[in-house]
């Protein structure tokens, strides 16, 4: 597609938990089937080289527990959102989500289980101070932790913040963490 | 309790996991360009480093110990911390696809990094208890996360600074990590006293 093309495109409205500070992402389309299109996020490992991975082969290959795979398993769809754009297969497109939100998402999957483990395991080791007693009281309190992240999810997925928004089409060279039009 | 508290603040703040043992070092340059990516690459760090930390310590005293099989150490433990990325990630996703789908967007795939793998194995240096084992391992992942949102927030303004060409880019970024790096040198006063 060419550059002409994309700043043609128009950009649709973002919903209410997207605000001025928002977080984007970049995603390839991999399949486009009646309105719905499927989307793998253009993430690879934390060092930061998501858009050379974009266009290494390597990363194709599958497997358990391989980038690809795993890349595989994050793969997303968006519904009548998509249906303003003209994606094909290989598109890459900007997905946005509000700052705050993703913050929260993190806190609730990540903080949240470890601090109840945590507390519990510290309770456990104060009851019986034995390090067994301990370690399955803390395996307890993380998964009751998980339990309580799970009912919040859904409390801010009802409130529409762990949706994210298709923002625009990614402009040529774009990566997740630069823009290409800052030197 | 006192005890407990001083070796959190020396794993978090004197023995930094990334400004005093260099671990980590790859996610410190890669995920630092925004604050909110750097707080949530950072927590799921923490919860990696911890959970697989609690893993390694039963798997250490359990297996290892009792069997006498020391000489395995490392490749139990890198096994031990790739099934916990495994973990997190399948149970998250099986909990909320919600919040599974919007982590995936914008955090990167958590590997089985350096700082994991080097905190588990000075848990096994300290002969540490669980309770020790586990806290120590989570200050260290919380000092990790705090020096990540640091680093990511002056990189924020780095990039309102007008840098000569020379220095643009990764240079002035590296020059800004050491001067952090000594800025946390200060914390070891608290140690000497």
């Amino acid at each position: 597609m060419s550059p002409q093309t994309i700043m043609d495109l128009p950009v649709l409205p973002t919903s209410s938990a997207v605000r001025p500070g928002t977080v984007e992402g970049i995603a390839r389309v991999v399949a486009v089937a009646d309105g719905t299109v499927w989307l793998e996020p253009e993430q690879t490992t934390s060092c930061g080289c998501c858009a050379a991975a974009g266009n290494c082969g390597s990363s194709r290959e599958g497997g358990i527990g391989t980038v690809a795979s795993r890349l595989e398993a994050r793969r997303f769809r968006l519904g009548a959102v998509a249906a303003g754009f003209a994606l094909q297969p290989g598109d890459r497109v900007v997905i946005g989500v509000g700052q705050r939100s993703l913050i929260k998402a993190a806190l609730l999957a990540y903080g949240l289980p470890l601090v109840v483990a945590l507390l519990t395991g510290s309770a456990v080791q104060g009851l019986y101070g034995n390090d067994l007693s301990t370690l399955l009281g803390m395996s307890a309190g993380l998964a009751l932790g998980l339990v309580v992240a799970r009912l919040g999810a859904r409390l801010l997925a009802r409130r529409g913040e762990l949706q994210p928004q298709l923002l625009r089409l990614a402009r040529p060279g774009e990566t997740c963490g630069a823009d290409p039009e800052t030197p | 309790m006192k005890e407990f508290a001083l070796m959190m603040i020396g794993a978090a703040l004197v023995n930094n996991v990334i400004l005093a043992r260099f671990l980590g070092l790859c996610s410190f340059m890669g995920v630092t360009t925004r604050i909110d990516t750097a707080a949530g690459m950072g927590l799921a760090t923490t919860f990696v480093i911890t959970v697989s930390s609690m893993a390694d310590w039963a798997v250490q005293h359990y297996l290892l110990d009792a069997y006498n099989l020391h000489f395995l150490r490392i490749v139990t433990f890198i096994l031990v911390i790739a099934s916990a990325v495994q973990f997190t990630e399948m149970t998250i996703k099986k909990l909320s696809p919600e919040l599974f789908q919007m982590l995936g967007i914008y955090l990167p795939l958590i590997t089985t990094n350096c700082a994991v793998l080097g905190v588990a194995l000075l848990l096994v240096e300290g002969h540490m208890g669980f309770l020790e084992a586990t806290l120590f391992a989570f200050a260290s992942s919380v000092g990790y996360s705090l020096v990540m949102i640091i680093f990511a927030g002056l990189r924020e303004r780095l990039v309102l600074v007008d840098v000569p060409r020379l220095f643009a880019g990764p240079p002035i970024a590296f020059i800004l990590a050491g001067m952090l790096a000594m800025a946390f040198m200060g914390f070891s006063g608290i140690a000497a006293n």
